[in-house]
Order: C-alpha cells, then sequence, then structure tokens
C-alpha cells in the first residue's frame, strides 16, 4: 500500500474537488476493464485501510469487476472517503471544535520520521533530524518546525517528546517559538566552509586507505574512529561525558 | 499541574482468598501517558477496574482527578474507560452508538464524535458488529474522547489491531492528549511501542507494584555495564536489577546515573524502556519507584 504523507503543502489533496482525481463523471458512460480494475484497486486500498472487511471487499469487488456504467462503479465508493488522500488517516487540524480544519496553511517544509532500530531516544532523533535539515539546507532561517499536534498525528509519539525535542532545539539557540504560531528556525548551523570541508573529507579518505592497508575492515575502522571520537571530547570535557558523546547527546553538532 | 490523576494508597483487592492487588501506592501525576505494564495476571486490569469505579477497594484507597473518590459521580463525569476488546453494541449501528452514548452520559461532543468518525471513513449507518476491527476500535475511542474526559483508560487498547490500525488508534489518543491535555492511563503487552507513546511507567508483578515514574527518570537512573563476568559480583558500588552473564562477558543492568563511576574494564551504556521494562519483568523482586510526588504509605526503596 502507498503510504503518502504528502511530502509538502501541495501534496496530500484531501478535501480536493474530485474533478482533478480519478472520480468517475459522466455517470451513464460505459467502463472498460480498465477502469473496472483501477475501481478494484481503490477497493483493495479501502480494505487495506480497514475500511471495508473481507465480505464487503469481495461483494464490492464482484460488482467492480460486472459493472457496466460509470454510476455502478461509482454506487463502490458511495460510502467511502476518497482515496489518494493520506493512508495515514488525516487527523482533525485544530481539534474537533473545529470540524473539517481546512488545509495545513504554510506548514513546515520537513516531516519527522522515526527510526526505532536506531536505539537513539525518539526526542534525539527530532533534534537531530532537525540539524540535518539544517546543514542540507532543507531548513532556513524563519522556516516553520511542524507544529506539536502534526507530528503526534503523524507518527503517533508522545506530545511531551515533541515539546522536549523543540525545547532542546530552543537551548540550542536554534529555534525559537513564537506564542500562538509555533517553533521557527532562528539560527543555522555553523557550517564548515566547503572548501575546508572538501580538504577535511580528502584527509578522512587518506586516513582511511592507511586503516585497511593495517588490515582494518570497514566494522574495525567505525569501531576505530568511534572510539577515538569518544576519547577525544572525553578528554576536552572532563569525565561524565562518555555516554553522551557516544549518543551524540554532547552537542548533537560535532 | 500539580494534582495526581492517580493516587493510590495501600491499594489491594481480594476475590475469594486470592490477593490480586496488593499495597499497592502509587501517585501519577496530571498531564502524563502512563503505561501500565506486567505479565498475564499480574493485576493491571483489576488496578483499572479500581480507578473506574468498577470494582471496590478490599484495602487501601484509591483517588482520581486530584482527590475525587474512585466510582463517585464527580469521578466518573471525568474519567472515559474502553474496556478490553472494546465493548460496542454489535448489534446497533454506529450512528445508533453515538445516539445511545450522548443520552447515557451529561456531556458529549456530537458534532467532535460526527467530524471524527467522517475523518476516519467509518460509515455512519454500517452495524458496529460488521466494522472491522480497526474501525471498531476507533468507534469506543471516539465514543470515549467525545466525553471530553480529563483521563482516559485504556485496558489493552491494541492488542487485537494490525499495526496500522495501532497506529492510528495510538495516533487519534495522542492527538487528544496534545489538543487537550487529556492524561491516560493505558496497559498494554507491547513494550516495543511503549519508548514513543509513554511518557510514565507503572510495572506490575504478581500483584504489586515494581516500578512506577516517569520514563525520563527510569532511563537517566538505570545503565548497562559491559565487562568482564569474573568480576561481576564485585560490582556492589550501585544495586542490581538484572544480570546476564556467559563465560567471559556480563551485562549488568543496574540502578546508575551517567555520572556514576564506571570500574575499569567495563563499559556504561544507556538503557532503553523496552530494555529496561524487560528486565524487571525477570526479577520480580527489583523494585525501583523513584518517582516524585510517592504517597508516605508503603515502603520505598528510593535511592536517587
Amino acid at each position: 500500500m502507498v503510504i503518502d504523507k504528502g511530502d509538502g503543502p501541495a501534496g496530500g489533496g484531501a478535501g480536493a474537488s474530485p474533478a482533478g482525481g480519478g472520480l468517475y463523471s459522466d455517470q451513464h458512460l460505459r467502463v472498460s476493464d480498465t477502469e473496472r480494475e483501477a475501481a478494484t484497486g481503490r477497493l483493495a486500498e479501502h480494505f487495506a485501510a480497514g475500511r471495508l472487511d473481507q465480505a464487503e471487499f469481495d461483494d464490492r469487488v464482484g460488482r467492480a469487476m460486472s459493472a457496466r456504467t460509470r454510476a455502478d462503479l461509482n454506487g463502490l465508493f458511495a460510502d467511502l472517503p476518497e482515496t489518494g488522500s493520506p493512508a495515514v488517516p488525516e487527523l482533525p487540524r485544530g481539534g474537533g471544535s473545529t470540524p473539517g480544519g481546512g488545509p495545513r496553511g504554510p506548514g513546515s517544509p520537513i516531516e519527522f520520521r522515526l527510526d526505532a532500530a536506531s536505539g537513539v531516544p525518539t526526542y534525539l532523533q527530532l533534534v537531530q533530524q532537525v540539524e540535518h535539515a539544517l546543514r542540507l539546507g532543507y531548513l532556513t532561517l524563519g522556516d516553520q518546525l511542524p507544529k506539536v499536534r502534526d507530528v503526534v498525528a503523524s507518527l503517533a509519539i508522545n506530545p511531551n517528546t515533541v515539546l522536549k525535542a523543540y525545547k532542546e532545539l530552543e537551548t540550542k539557540g536554534l529555534t525559537a517559538g513564537r506564542p500562538g504560531q509555533g517553533t521557527f528556525i532562528q539560527a543555522t548551523l555553523g557550517q564548515v566552509a566547503l572548501p575546508e570541508l572538501a580538504g577535511l573529507h580528502k584527509s578522512l579518505l587518506g586516513w582511511l586507505t592507511t586503516a585497511e592497508a593495517a588490515g582494518l575492515d570497514e566494522d574495525g575502522i567505525v569501531a576505530l574512529f568511534a572510539s577515538a571520537l569518544r576519547d577525544f571530547y572525553k578528554r576536552r570535557s572532563g569525565t561524565g561525558e562518555r555516554r553522551a558523546a557516544r549518543s551524540g547527546e554532547a552537542e548533537g553538532v560535532a | 499541574m500539580n494534582v495526581n490523576i492517580i493516587e493510590t494508597s495501600g491499594l489491594g483487592k481480594r476475590y475469594g482468598s486470592t490477593w490480586v492487588l496488593r499495597e499497592c501506592s502509587l501517585a501519577v501525576p496530571a498531564g502524563h501517558v502512563a503505561a501500565l505494564v506486567g505479565p498475564n495476571g499480574a493485576g493491571k486490569t483489576t488496578l483499572l477496574n479500581l480507578a473506574v469505579g468498577l470494582a471496590a477497594p478490599t484495602a487501601g484507597t484509591v483517588t482520581v482527578l486530584g482527590g475525587l473518590a474512585a466510582g463517585s459521580p464527580a469521578a466518573l463525569d471525568g474519567i472515559a474507560f474502553v474496556a478490553q476488546d472494546t465493548p460496542l453494541y454489535k448489534n446497533l449501528s454506529a450512528a445508533g452508538m453515538l445516539h445511545l452514548t450522548r443520552n447515557l452520559n451529561r456531556r458529549f461532543d456530537q458534532p467532535y464524535a460526527k467530524a471524527r468518525l467522517g475523518e476516519l471513513g467509518i460509515p455512519l449507518n454500517r452495524r458496529a458488529g460488521k466494522l472491522s476491527g480497526g474501525q471498531q476500535a476507533q468507534l469506543a475511542l471516539t465514543l470515549a474522547l467525545a466525553r471530553r474526559p480529563r483521563l482516559l483508560v485504556l485496558d489493552e487498547p491494541v492488542a487485537m489491531l494490525d499495526p496500522l490500525a495501532r497506529h492510528d488508534f495510538m495516533a487519534l489518543v495522542l492527538t487528544a492528549a496534545a489538543d487537550d491535555g487529556v492524561s491516560v492511563l493505558l496497559s498494554s503487552h507491547v513494550l516495543a511501542e511503549l519508548e514513543r507513546v509513554a511518557d510514565y511507567l507503572i510495572l506490575l508483578s504478581r500483584g504489586r507494584v515494581q516500578v512506577a515514574g516517569e520514563v525520563d527518570d527510569l532511563i537517566a537512573s538505570h545503565r548497562v555495564l559491559t565487562g568482564p563476568a569474573a568480576e561481576a559480583d564485585r560490582y556492589t558500588e550501585r544495586p542490581l536489577v538484572h544480570a546476564r552473564r556467559a563465560d567471559a562477558q556480563a551485562h549488568l543492568l543496574v540502578r546508575a546515573t551517567a555520572d556514576d563511576p564506571v570500574p575499569p574494564r567495563w563499559e556504561a551504556h544507556p538503557v532503553g524502556l523496552e530494555e529496561l521494562a524487560m528486565a524487571y519483568l525477570r526479577e520480580p523482586g527489583a523494585g525501583a519507584l523513584p518517582g516524585p510526588a510517592r504517597p508516605a504509605a508503603g515502603t520505598s526503596t528510593r535511592q536517587r
């Protein structure tokens, strides 16, 4: 199943008029096999999303395959929401008091994801993704971070986790909260100038060649580098920072 | 926000001659999503039933929403409870369930419920029993949330759901927590998902509270030490929770912070919530009750 979270404000298309989508107009027109198959595909999406049970799904697929007109096909979807909208259900913006909430508005240029297998605490993953996006230029000054409730709704995580991540970013001076509006980027990460970066990259390649020649394989190299990095920061910041340096908590920005 | 959304003191419940819950003393501050974890038969459902007033304690007391007696009309008004297996009247339509719930409750946000069901794509005219498992759970949850509770209690809410339905269900719960500040108390077997969902952990074992506290505190006060097995027994600096050892190497889960010294030749690692919960579940004798506002009753093994 396609999970389309809508990469940007333009994506998604929940609530769009059927005109642009694949809904069938001209009710009396005969339908082709292609259209029947497309309808079956959409039914499968509804089934996968749990909106149809097995019996209902089988029944409707049968009716789709024997449909003659577009009206027949449309009848199959009368009580179902439009597909093409996110498979993860659009949770209402702005709570229940304003049903239908409307579009996302200006929104954020980025969307968070979580890697449960990474072992990195959830809040830290969010922090690191913002920093990463800043380094790579996905986020710049004045950009808005996703709203807390939107992050909660899309990742199904604890709101306090998001708040903790945003607080951390604020403590680092990267973002600032504007009451009633949200959280915005107010500083970029001290990016290393490109030529310098290229130089560092080159010298690292040289070191890697030496390491390989000495008999280290990739895992050995990673372990050695991680250990040296740990020692480096440990020596610099005294004791007690071992764990922090290892998990990237020390500064997040190395 | 300093009220305790649920507070128990010496709480016990006996069925016949069997104590299913004993000397349970807890204080969960408002504004948390608290997870109640424990093996089958640990007393989770009993504790939830006591909290919502479906059962009366044999010993001790339980209050909710900042001091209201559990089961009192005022308490019932502020609590919504979804029992195990999402109880619905299977022959009623979704609309019928809405109608029924609205008329059985003092407060019911009909527009909210209708809007939510619309967004979830749940047809109002479909009989509840004909909805998919995920939809039934969502319907039950929507009915509960439309009562606009201050505390939402869920007994094994996602046990029967597939991963996608589970995600959507928890998203709805957590959005309510984010929007309206609803406190949540849920029991669960799914340890792996707790880390993202819960910020307060209560671990029950054999009818007793084994661990209770904010997840951040628990994580910060535990470490895994890895080192030579021969020296494992000599480590006594900090309380040991659980040890796993082979011939050469041993992993010790200990109650220690990042500031505690690590013996030479040993390495300290932070521990995840799942690993921590598993370790305690394997060691029913160990306990950690570092939570903040613990009531005076009960035996504290607090060491911080």
